[in-house]
């Protein structure tokens, strides 16, 4: 069986359907934007709003499989991403209790609903627990930290667009460096309309998921334009670039299907056999290496090509 | 064919070297995976009420300290409206921790004054906040160990009208309320620079340094003490971590068995060199040591998934090479060297990245990026001079007897996409057509 892609063909198809991947989630990060009381494109988790710890004073042993009941139950009664936390109890301290459970969720009153509906399900699980203290607490990813890491990424950013200027062209630099704003994008829509429909939150995990995504997609796409370079060195003079952009990719696609699969066999693994609290960040990285692959092959090497061809019939128009 | 038996060897004593390191040494693991201590520290202001405004700033003192502490992936975490919570990975030393983080560090320079005829010292004025750095280093003439005060600009100003009027007479300076040293001013400070000696006996090493270290740091701008102290589990939950990790186990083993179905005798091999890649890595992880998180398995996951790609851009290499009637040898070499570009290419453009995140980002983006760089330097290894090395002493030279093996078809052979070399190139690959 052989597969012949030619992206050259349908360069415009190409393009069309990264709009179609794209647009929805940026229509609903707008939307976001301007309807959610924090003013952000996606739905931000307690990581970056802080929110309420409940602690529960109980008198057993927490296992593991408690912690996933209560975690369950929780879910299952509307209380959304719930953090578990064992507290072992000070061996100094004079109590009868063994532990405390740390619930660390929303903000929510004392004395509310919520805190009767958590009470009740780690009633269920614990024998007799006893709600030591309820407290507010604040962001563990405040905005300062959001906005540092955000300029050291953009700084990355810049140090890719050198290196590739460097060893490629600049063109492909820019096209790589869209192709990953492209991936981002598309990474941050899907979770930006999840947060819409389905209330997922993000938490300080998708920052690392995107970074992995980034990553991921820098790397996929200079795999596609070396193998453009090296077959530029052999055959510029008896093809047209067009055609050197579609072999490069044909040549290629074996391995950018095996890489991503070899790299989704394992995230999928820990999607559907992990533990829950990783499942979001899980899926965040299934997405972007899902699309990464795709924009490599379709939307960078597009760019790519549009680019150069714009540059030969400038060419051919000045020399006329 | 000598040197790729020592290389062999070498590689086994380094894997050896490896397992051993990994069985002597401890993991390191965040407190989003194992958990750590937890400090409740409470503001307690001497005369005001506390506000918003001092808990920000009192948070953002501990956090510089918890920095300087140099355990990483620390959490600091407002609580009520007078707490915060702080969560530190298992650290060697809690006491000296606690210590560290509860402790004011408050900086003052006072004069004598006479009150009723009972001498006593008063603020000057001059304190911590005017302080750009303090150094460590030692006495020129008797060797104890001094503190070295770099004053900013308005310090530099302060400090030299001060001992402009005070010559002669003695200055007091004060650390957390006790009384350091107190030096005779014998001129006018101009400079900037002031020394705290540790009076008669001296500084011990520790003592100077944790005091150096606290006034980089910067004083608490509330007193706090720390209320609460204990030991607490994952804050992913621990739950959750036993069944990813036995997840993790599974898709690496599907990974091999891809890697061993599609690619056939080489799929083989390039398992047996990312086993070998795994057991390096996690190796360097304990010898270095990194505080391994979620966040840094983020970076290892990428950097497998870069060492896999590596393997799979020279297999596929290799069989276009034998598609096209070369020998073994050839092929296996020809496919390694066209390989390495983009392999490098495409790590290098990671390396930078990551160096650039690790130097500029805060916690998370710091684990990501060093996991992530240590583990595309180790593939590059691993990948390349394993792999490379298994396949020459496997397969040795002369010609594809059994392409079943690559999984190519004999009917594929000398079909297929053509390379063209140089004659360079062809040199350097050994083809002789």
């Amino acid at each position: 069986m052989k597969i012949k892609l030619d992206i050259v063909k349908y360069r415009f198809l190409c393009l069309g359907i990264s709009a179609i991947f794209l647009l929805p989630g940026i229509i609903s990060m707008i939307y976001s934007s301007v309807v959610y009381p924090t003013h952000t494109p996606l739905k931000v988790g307690i990581d970056y709003t802080g929110g309420t710890t409940l602690q529960y004073g109980v008198k057993e042993d927490v296992t593991n499989d408690k912690l996933s009941a209560v975690r369950q139950d929780l879910v299952k009664n509307g209380i959304e991403n719930p953090y578990l936390q064992i507290i072992n109890v000070n061996s100094k301290q004079s109590t009868d209790l063994k532990a405390i459970l740390s619930v660390r969720t929303k903000f929510i009153d004392e004395g509310s609903k919520d805190v009767d509906k958590i009470t009740g399900i780690v009633n269920q699980v614990f024998q007799a627990p006893s709600l030591v203290q309820v407290s507010s607490v604040g962001p563990t990813l405040g905005s300062e930290l959001f906005k540092n890491s955000m300029i050291a990424l953009s700084l990355a950013l810049v140090g890719i667009i050198a290196y590739l200027t460097f060893r490629f062209q600049f063109d492909y630099a820019l096209a790589a460096i869209l192709g990953l704003v492209h991936d981002t994008i598309f990474v941050m829509g899907v979770f930006s309309l999840l947060g819409l429909f389905y209330d997922v939150q993000i938490d300080a995990l998708f920052v690392t998921a995107l970074l992995t995504v980034i990553g991921f997609s820098v790397h996929d796409t200079i795999v596609v334009f070396d193998r453009v370079r090296e077959n530029l060195k052999y055959y510029s003079k008896k093809m047209s670039f067009g055609e050197i952009m579609n072999a490069s990719i044909n040549q290629t696609l074996a391995r950018s299907i095996n890489t991503s699969l070899t790299t989704l066999i394992t995230l999928l693994a820990l999607y559907f056999f992990g533990g829950v609290t990783t499942k979001d960040f899980v899926l965040a990285m299934i997405l972007g290496i899902a699309v990464g692959t795709y924009s490599s092959i379709f939307f960078c090497s597009t760019l790519v090509e549009i680019w150069e061809d714009k540059k030969k019939n400038a060419k051919s128009a000045a020399a006329a | 064919m000598k040197n790729k038996l020592i290389l062999f060897w070498v590689i086994i004593a380094l894997t050896i070297g490896a397992i051993t390191a990994i069985a002597v040494k401890p993991t390191k693991l965040g407190l989003d995976l194992v958990g750590g201590s937890r400090l409740v520290l409470e503001a307690n202001p001497t005369n005001a009420q506390v506000t918003p405004d001092m808990m920000s700033s009192l948070q953002f003192a501990i956090e510089n300290r918890v920095n300087k502490l140099g355990v990483s992936e620390t959490v600091v975490q407002r609580s009520g409206d007078k707490r915060l919570v702080v969560e530190i990975p298992d650290v060697s030393d809690l006491e000296q921790a606690k210590k560290f983080i509860g402790e004011t560090a408050e900086l003052d320079f006072r004069r004598p004054v006479i009150k009723n005829g009972v001498e006593n010292w008063e603020p000057t004025g001059l304190t911590g906040k005017d302080l750009s750095k303090a150094n460590l280093s030692t006495n020129s003439q008797n060797g104890q160990w001094v503190v070295d005060l770099e004053f900013n600009g308005a310090g530099t100003k302060k400090f030299a009208d001060l001992t402009k009027q005070m010559v002669g007479q003695q200055m007091a300076i004060f650390f957390n309320g006790e009384l350091q040293s107190a030096p005779v001013i014998r001129e006018p400070i101009t400079g900037g620079r002031a020394q705290i000696s540790g009076g008669d006996s001296g500084f011990a090493y520790a003592e100077a340094k944790e005091m150096v270290d606290l006034l980089n740091a910067g004083a608490l701008p509330v007193p706090a003490k720390i209320v609460e102290e204990n030991t607490v589990g994952p804050t992913l939950g621990a739950d959750s971590i036993a069944k990813s990790k036995i997840a993790g186990a599974i898709g690496l083993g599907f990974v091999m068995l891809f890697m061993a179905l599609y690619y056939r005798a080489p799929g083989l091999i390039a398992d047996m060199a990312l086993l070998i890649y795994g057991v390096l890595l996690f190796a360097l992880f304990k010898l270095i040591p990194v505080t391994l998180t979620l966040a840094g398995i983020a970076g290892f996951i990428l950097s497998i998934g870069m060492a896999v790609d590596a393997n799979i851009l020279i297999f596929e290499r290799t069989k276009e090479e034998l598609k096209a009637g070369r020998t073994l040898f050839t092929a296996i070499n020809s496919g390694f060297d066209r390989a390495f570009t983009s392999i490098f290419d495409s790590n290098m453009t990671t390396i930078i990245t990551c160096i650039i995140l690790y130097c500029l980002g805060t916690s998370i983006v710091k684990g990501f990026a060093l996991t992530l760089a240590i583990g595309v330097m180790v593939s590059m290894f691993s990948a390349i001079t394993i792999t490379k090395n298994f396949m020459h002493l496997i397969f040795g030279t002369g010609n594809l007897k059994h392409p079943e093996w690559f999984g190519i078809k004999k009917s594929e052979i000398g079909e297929g996409f053509q390379a063209v070399e140089t004659s360079r190139e062809k040199a350097k690959f050994g083809i002789l057509d």
